[in-house]
């Protein structure tokens, strides 16, 4: 295959020239194998610049590009689109990191950084001439529907925000609580099956006693807390142990709680420890203010082992405590005890005094959210792996503070882990509108830089199988392993682990990677 | 023979890898520029033999750069990557070669210091057992 490669070094203004011999790498550049046109511009990143690159490039009839500038993220989108009018494959532009890698690390050394350099230049020469021209396919999705699971404070947010940008919500309620949300809402139902690929989903949904199949494109999974679920040798002891929301709604409802003892943080079910709870400062203070406001009378217990109300609620903090509410800070080791013998006394040792003190519980509140039984049903139906605290696991935090590991399903709100009122709102309204702008196109892209099973070399091992985070390999009719073109994310670990070697990485092979690294050991240090 | 200054090559993942490295750049950190970056998609990309050719193409030392095994891009491939080469310095140990000189870091995209660090422990590391060669036979 014969390649004609254009090199692209950028002087990224000042900042090359001034470490690097850009005549030295420019010669190096233009003699070596492929090279068929060198261009020197000043900024890569400037849209003059670019159309005479891409001018260059059409004249010596290049077919792939090297560009020697800066990070990768930073300017791939710009220079993708003007290759590509170009007639450039989007897969066979290769950018190499000359200013984060070389200049500015180096710019103490600049004998070392020219080697560095001219290595660099010669080893991204090297794999570009072995990369492959690759296309994307895309398909349509079948729906443009939003699943959204549970219709608490989270899911209504995402359904609101969802419906506005265009996207056609479906709401699953295990209760029978009737909602008010845009779209349409099923309640009594249950999420206990997935099947397909991100923008095509099918889920089976249990409607009462009836399953379903229901298609769609995107999914936010908004189970929130499971309020219900107080664990714990405390909330055990005591019977009538309560969650702060209640007690709220016991004030609005203006009956006054007896003497309350309010435990912020939550109890680990084996009762060894006490986890500390960061969001649910805010909150406690809120009620105790507000109960304290409406009957002065009542003695009021906070007990706690860290308190962090966040910036003006440090005020908040100085009111609750000049309107009487007796604040207790306990150490971990030590964590509040009821005898379930005597359950009115709550004992306590002070952090402060050092103290073993005793408080007659008339009610006890728990500030803390436990994690959702439901979340387990959920993540099995899924297939999202969930986090060691009970909650649905976050994706890398690259992909979105509302992502899965999964493509299209979003996750918000106390789903995750415990959170306030406010914050589960807003994050219900960023999955809305991250599963809206998913589904708004109504195309699915995928392939790529995907990999491939040769046949003829697998084994039929199951390693991949059971390797791969996204389910994208699977046995198929011919007994061989093939890779779901759409699930798969282009990741390569089924590569790197095939012991037949029968799985490659599209423009990620062995023989590029080995390649690049002999090429940069080779340039002489 | 002379001292040659190390060579040392690091497969860095485009995600938490590369962005850590970016952002040591930028934010003035320096560090040795014997450490040349090979970028792979992922640290589950490397593979066993990419080290081992790496070393045998004249590298004194390899490190692997991951995302945070619990923050990883593509779930599980910063701790597929660190069974890999676990399973590089268990062979490394049969031919009789140091198994330190092939590590695994892990970096967040916001750790500036975390690259820096994993290079200057592996220049630290050529250093005390010596540029591949440089012992002789008996070593």
């Amino acid at each position: 295959m014969k390649a004609g490669i254009q090199v692209v070094l950028c002087r990224c203004c000042t900042e090359m020239p001034a470490l690097l011999d850009m005549k030295k790498l420019e010669a190096m550049a233009s003699a070596a194998d492929y090279v068929v046109s060198t261009v020197v511009v000043d900024a890569v990143c400037d849209g003059k610049n670019l159309a005479d690159a891409v001018r260059a490039a059409r004249e010596r009839e290049a077919d792939r590009v090297v560009v020697m500038a800066c990070h990768k993220k930073d300017i791939s989108p710009g220079l993708t689109k003007a290759y590509k009018r170009a007639g450039i494959n989007e897969f066979l532009i290769e950018i190499a990191n000359l200013r984060e890698e070389v200049v500015l690390p180096h710019r103490d050394d600049p004998e070392g950084a020219q080697k560095k350099a001219e290595s660099k230049l010669l080893a991204t020469i090297a794999k570009s001439a072995l990369l492959t021209p690759l296309e994307k396919s895309t398909e349509e999705m079948k729906t443009k529907n939003v699943v959204i699971i549970g219709a608490g404070v989270s899911g209504q947010a995402a359904a609101r925000i969802a419906s506005e940008a265009g996207a056609h919500t479906i709401m699953l309620e295990k209760s029978g609580k009737s909602v008010k949300a845009p779209g349409i809402v099923l309640p009594n139902t249950k999420v206990i099956g997935c099947k397909g690929y991100p923008g095509n989903y099918t889920l089976t949904i249990q409607a009462g006693e009836k399953i379903e199949q229901l298609d769609c494109a995107a999914v936010v999974i908004a189970t929130g807390g499971g309020w219900t679920a107080l664990r714990g040798p405390l909330a055990s002891a005591v019977k009538d142990s309560i969650p702060l929301y209640k007690l709220y709604d016991q004030l609005n409802a203006s009956q006054a709680p007896k003497s309350p003892v309010i435990i912020v943080d939550t109890p680990d079910p084996a009762g060894k420890t006490m986890k500390v709870q960061d969001y649910a400062w805010d909150e406690t203070l809120e009620t105790v203010i507000e109960l304290k406001k409406k009957f002065p009378e009542t003695r009021v217990f906070v007990v706690f082992q860290e308190m962090r109300a966040y910036g003006l609620n440090e005020l908040a903090y100085k009111t609750a405590a000049d309107l009487g509410v007796k604040f207790i800070r306990y150490e971990k080791a030590s964590p509040p005890k009821v005898d379930p013998r005597e359950p009115t006394k709550l004992s306590v040792k002070d952090f402060a005094q050092g103290e073993i003190v005793s408080i007659g519980i008339g009610t006890l509140a728990f500030a803390s959210i436990p994690a959702n039984p439901d979340n387990l049903v959920v993540a099995e139906a899924l297939r999202i792996p969930m986090s060691p605290d009970g909650g649905i696991r976050r994706g890398s935090i690259q992909r979105g503070p509302v992502s899965t590991p999964r493509p299209a399903m979003f996750v918000c709100g106390s789903a995750m882990f415990p959170k306030s009122r406010e914050l589960a709102a807003a994050e219900g309204e960023a999955a809305g509108a991250m599963a809206a702008a998913y589904v708004k196109s109504g195309k699915i892209e995928f392939g790529g830089s995907v990999a491939q099973v040769t046949q003829e070399k697998c084994s039929a091992c199951l390693t991949c199988v059971r390797t791969c985070p996204y389910e994208a390999p699977f046995i198929g009719t011919a007994s061989k392993a093939e890779i779901k073109m759409q699930l798969c994310q282009g990741c390569g670990i089924c590569v790197g682990i095939c012991p037949s070697k029968a799985i490659e990485l599209h423009n990620h092979t062995d023989e590029q990677i080995a390649e690049e690294a002999r090429t940069l050991l080779g340039g002489g240090f | 023979m002379g001292e040659r200054k190390p060579r040392i090559i690091g497969f860095c993942c485009e995600r938490h890898g590369m962005d850590s490295a970016v952002l040591a750049a930028r934010s003035g950190k320096l560090y040795d520029a014997s450490v040349k970056l090979v970028e792979v998609p992922c640290a589950g990309r490397v593979d066993g033999m990419h080290i081992l050719k790496a070393l045998e193409d004249g590298a004194d030392a390899v490190f692997v750069l991951g995302c945070l095994e619990k923050n990883c891009y593509y779930d599980t491939g910063s701790i597929e990557g660190r069974k890999r080469v676990g399973y590089v310095k268990s062979m490394l140990k049969e031919v009789g070669l140091e198994p330190e000189r092939v590590e695994m870091f892990n970096a967040a995209s916001t750790n500036a210091w975390a690259f820096p660090e994993a290079v200057s422990k592996m220049v630290d590391v050529v250093k005390r057992v010596g540029t591949m060669g440089s012992g002789g036979e008996g070593q």
